[in-house]
């Protein structure tokens, strides 16, 4: 174990405190990187270490906070390795030079890592191994330069901080501590609270955790409690020096340096085992605090055993109180999900995901398997979309190693894992795995013999696996044992066997447990009866987590009345908030789509022009399910679809119909589009494009809105539009452009700043491709500007470029 | 915090029109979901402030040239440095929207701005109030990009005011600010009391925008 660890075993622990401020006092200049003093002035920084060790701490955070690459380049006045080499060096000077208080050893050098300044995308335009690389470099040279441990501090977001703390795990030997920045309210900036962070770096595998900055210690009491009752290993408390403010261009705090130590005091008594101070805090600051707290006793945190999971915003604990996991991410058996994978269609798996959300499902399972598909990118990817937009625990569901790989890397937070078994191969695979990412794993109870028949053989193939993974050092609540599902149309007694091996997980081996309830009535005719009434029973025989389909109401009611009777729902108000509004339905089975997602005001018979007119999405559905009893497809398009369109397009143009009603128009005429589309596919008609169209928001811009509001109306009017997204190069939009030999671009851009990036791909495609137009928009953009930067045409909004599209294509045709 | 329903309208081009049942029960819906899903935040610092010859003007801890903003500062002698956001949740239920529903995310993408506005108003006014019980006075909020107050000036303005660690504003390459929903602005701090307007859009220059609200 590191020395730094033994230490923090021992004795209180002390951090120095902060930096700024005293450089200022200095002569730091607005606006002068800190960073530079390492070379310009070694001998400020190594006293300022030295102050601090002379006060009494005992870890000095080198001066790199903002040390990355993006602001030390080749080039810049000074660059990275110049910068961290420099700080390491004075650090070591002073831990050398320094005279120690009485009993103190030689302090230790954490190697400082501040966050990067730039947000991570999807929401910012920082990519996540981006982020990892930069965080990397600084990591490397402070261990060769002799760091003792490495301290990633002031995150605000639980994205960057994975990054940060893998490239320190994987590119050092170095002890990891981090600490994250919350809000009054115990809130991330982007949104995580106390408990998904500390499973998220619990899961990492850091050596201690804790907060810093934004608050003063008082403030910080409350937030170091919630840490308290859930955390696991050593904390960390480095707050500032009280709140802030303003005071003639001066930061000034609210409390000074003795009041600052006596509240350390009780965070050190509240089980902080190393404290120290941020902003505002100075060697008087520590030395106070250093002289109130070194004598009280060391209290390491107990394990808490639990079974946790989380999301970038959220924990999910697996106890006692069963959780549902939605199953409907999964192409087994679903011929349109399946089409969705080879088509690349996720808007489909994301309504999938939101509509099981809306349900009441608190994690999602995420399988993308399909034999002819990439599953590794298709997972990545998947895995992406999802986090950015829903913030429920997802289940990674693969027999692939490598998606299961790529996914566990870019997924925010800790994931369940689905699966390992008793296979030693499997076992070998998998372990380290979760080791390096985190996780908590399921574990199916078979292994090279099989799957075992009764609960005894089952329950040794589980403690087969516990062991396992505790070579790894993977903890049982980490575990959570698949107690196998077999359908009972093929074995009468196969129910009664799984109800048995979930007891006894339970009792036996205090251990978790999942299973994929829906298996159980395979070959049955009206399975959910059948799925409900099983469920209820494997709920009653302790059964922690389930995966089912929670669009079913069966399954629902199910769970909801489990949980009212076996007390798990104070005063029934879980189960009264979820039924009291409804009538007596007990004769229908599934319930209707989803609750955000709605087409508006639904009921009564409308004509489908008249729905798609109106922007009402239901009744379009229903409208054009009639019509095809009758109707040809193309009869239905061509004399009500087109003609809805165009009028609503219209009246765009005149002004009396606004922007959300051509959307919700557009919305309503793709609902019966994919109606048609459908029908038409079973006759083994695919409806014919008017013409293939890239679309691009243009690198540098990350603000796409406007280029989707076009897309939605291209594709309604037939067009097959390829979508780059946005940030795009203009290298990736000309290569498109000539590999597909497509005639239109539609470029996007909302900045001045950048208006060049566009005008740069539209040389580049002059040149490379130029039988191709270019239209273009954006909000800083006007007729003139357009011309000026080399446009063909400026479409000032959407229906402009949908009627100079069908200009350009019934030219050529 | 009071959202004008009329604000977001006008953002989603009605003019002065009324929406019909539809955009406007859209509407509430999303006002709803932004609600909850916001977590405003704001920041400010003053620092003596000097006018200099040929639009120059020096905020202490930066400088910039703009004869707008010069204009608009004139007989301060301190600025205050402002930033609001409302916080990377709004950006993730835009995102969340734009991939599956168009109509509300481009609702959402207006009630959203109309929330900002507001919520800086908000800001401003209480600051206002502080000002006017020590006899100073406010200019209107002026934000880079207004009239030739320079964008560049997002960069100091954020690194002044720490706003990656404080309230979680960063800055992309191009100088787009994420949240998206964020606001950076000075503000001139007088002895002379003058017309006091707490809305940032009349007093830009760029007259021929679509969005203009007079």
């Amino acid at each position: 174990m590191a020395v730094i660890l033994e230490e923090i075993n021992k004795r209180k622990v002390f951090f120095d405190g902060g930096t700024g401020s005293l450089l200022q006092a200095n002569g730091l200049e607005p606006g002068e990187l800190p960073e530079t003093w390492n070379v310009k002035h070694p001998d400020i920084i190594t006293k300022l270490h030295r102050d601090y060790l002379e006060a009494g701490a005992d870890i000095i955070k080198t001066n790199t906070f903002g040390a990355n690459g993006l602001k030390f380049y080749k080039g810049a006045e000074f660059d990275l390795e110049e910068v961290v080499t420099a700080a390491l060096k004075n650090a070591r000077n002073a831990v050398e030079t320094a005279s120690y208080p009485a009993g103190k050893k030689k302090g230790y050098i954490a190697l400082d890592l501040g966050p990067t300044g730039k947000l991570l995308k999807p929401l910012g335009d920082l990519a996540f191994e981006e982020a990892y690389k930069m965080f990397s470099q600084v990591v490397k040279i402070g261990e060769r330069e002799g760091a003792d441990l490495v301290l990633i501090e002031t995150m605000s977001d639980s994205y960057e901080t994975k990054a940060a703390v893998l490239a320190a795990k994987e590119n050092s030997s170095l002890p990891v501590f981090v600490t994250t920045i919350f809000d009054e309210k115990g809130k991330l900036l982007t949104g995580g609270n106390v408990e998904s962070t500390v499973a998220l770096l619990e899961g990492l595998g850091v050596d201690a955790l804790g907060i810093n900055c934004g608050l003063g210690p008082i403030q910080m009491k409350g937030i170091l409690k919630d840490i308290m009752k859930v955390v696991s290993i050593p904390v960390i408390v480095n707050p500032n020096a009280g709140l802030p403010r303003s005071e003639g261009g001066k930061t000034v705090y609210d409390i000074d340096a003795a009041e600052f130590a006596a509240a350390m005091k009780e965070i050190a008594e509240e089980g902080a085992c190393v404290i120290g101070g941020c902003c505002g805090t100075t060697p008087e600051h520590i030395e106070k605090t250093v002289a109130l707290c070194k004598d009280l006793p060391v209290r390491l945190p107990d394990k808490k055993n639990r079974t946790v999971i989380s999301s970038y915003a959220q924990a999910v604990v697996i106890d006692n109180d069963p959780i549902l996991i939605g199953e409907r991410i999964n192409p087994t058996g679903k011929s349109k999900f399946k089409q969705a994978l080879r088509d690349h269609n996720l808007e489909y798996i994301l309504r999938e995901g939101v509509a099981q959300q809306d349900n009441g499902a608190h994690v999602l399972d995420v399988n993308v398997g399909l034999p002819e598909i990439d599953e590794p990118s298709m997972m990545a990817e998947v895995i992406g979309e999802l986090q950015s937009i829903i913030d429920l625990p997802l289940q990674i569901d693969t027999s692939n190693i490598e998606a299961m790989e790529r996914a566990m890397r870019v997924y925010n937070g800790k994931p369940l894992i689905n699966s390992v078994n008793g296979k030693k191969e499997v076992m070998e695979a998998i372990f380290p795995l979760v080791k390096q990412y985190g996780g908590v794993v399921v574990a199916l109870a078979l292994d090279e013999d099989g799957i075992p028949e009764t609960a005894d053989g089952r329950i040794a193939v589980a403690k087969k696996i516990y062991d396992k993974a505790a070579e790894y050092g993977i903890e049982k609540k980490d575990i959570i044992i698949d107690a196998l599902c077999m359908t009972v149309s093929s074995d009468s007694r196969g129910a009664l066997t799984t109800l048995e091996t979930l007891r006894r997980v339970r009792d036996e081996l205090g251990g978790r447990t999942i299973l994929g309830v829906s298996n159980i009535s395979f070959g049955l005719p009206q399975r959910e009866i059948i799925n409900a009434a099983f469920f209820t029973m494997a709920l009653q025989n302790g059964l922690s987590a389930a995966i089912i389909n929670p669009n079913s109401e069966a399954m629902m009611r199910s769970y909801y009345s489990f949980r009212t009777l076996a007390d798990l729902d104070p005063q029934c108000s879980g189960y009264i908030s979820v039924y009291s509004g409804q009538v007596a339905t007990l004769g229908e089975t599934v319930r209707q789509g989803t609750s955000s997602l709605s087409g508006g005001i639904s009921g009564g018979e409308m004509s489908l022009s008249e729905s798609i007119a109106k922007g009402l999405k239901d009744r379009a559905y229903a409208a054009v399910t009639e019509l095809l009893r009758e109707q040809e497809p193309l009869t239905i398009i061509n004399g009500q679809m087109i003609p809805a369109l165009d009028r609503v397009g219209k009246g765009f143009e005149n002004g009396t119909v606004f922007l959300p009603q051509l959307l919700m128009s557009a919305e309503a005429a793709k609902a019966a589009f994919e109606v048609i589309k459908e029908k038409m596919a079973e006759g083994g008609v695919a409806q014919e494009k008017k013409g293939t169209i890239i679309l691009a928001t243009v690198k540098g811009d990350i603000h796409d809105i406007g280029k989707n509001i076009v897309k939605v109306l291209l594709e309604n009017y037939g067009y097959d539009v390829i979508d780059l997204g946005k940030d795009v190069p203009p290298e990736k939009i000309v290569e498109t452009a000539v590999k597909d030999e497509v005639k239109l671009v539609g470029l996007s851009a909302l900045m001045t700043t950048t208006v060049p990036s566009m005008e740069e791909t539209i040389k580049q495609l002059r040149e490379a491709a130029p039988y191709v137009k270019v239209m273009v928009g954006g909000a800083v953009l006007t007729e003139g500007y357009a011309k000026t930067i080399g446009a063909d045409q400026y479409c000032r909004d959407a229906m402009a470029s949908v009627n100079y599209a069908e200009g350009i294509f019934q030219a050529l045709d | 915090m009071e959202i004008s329903r009329g604000e977001i309208r006008r953002y989603l081009g009605y003019g002065k029109n009324e929406g019909d049942e539809a955009v406007n029960n859209l509407i509430e819906e999303c006002i709803g979901e932004l609600v909850a899903a916001a977590s405003p935040k704001s920041i400010s610092r003053v620092y003596p402030l000097k006018l200099l010859s040929d639009d120059w003007i020096n905020f202490t801890v930066f400088k910039t040239r703009s004869r707008n903003l010069s204009r608009n500062l004139q007989d301060c002698e301190q600025v205050i440095l402002f930033a609001a956001t409302l916080g990377a949740g709004v950006d993730v239920l835009l995102h969340k929207y734009t991939k599956l529903q168009m109509s509300k995310a481009v609702t959402m993408q207006a009630a959203a701005t109309a929330m900002i506005e507001e919520y800086c108003d908000e800001e401003n006014r209480k600051l206002k109030e502080e000002y006017e019980d020590r006899e100073l006075y406010l200019r209107p909020r002026f934000s880079p990009g207004y009239g030739d107050f320079p964008l560049e000036c997002q960069k100091d303005i954020t690194t002044v005011l720490e706003t990656p660690k404080r309230i979680g504003i960063m800055l992309t390459d191009s100088l787009l600010m994420t949240p998206s929903k964020s606001v950076t602005a000075v503000m001139g701090i007088s002895g002379k009391p003058y017309r006091c307007e707490i809305k940032g859009c009349e007093s830009c220059g760029k007259a021929d925008c679509a969005y203009r609200r007079d």
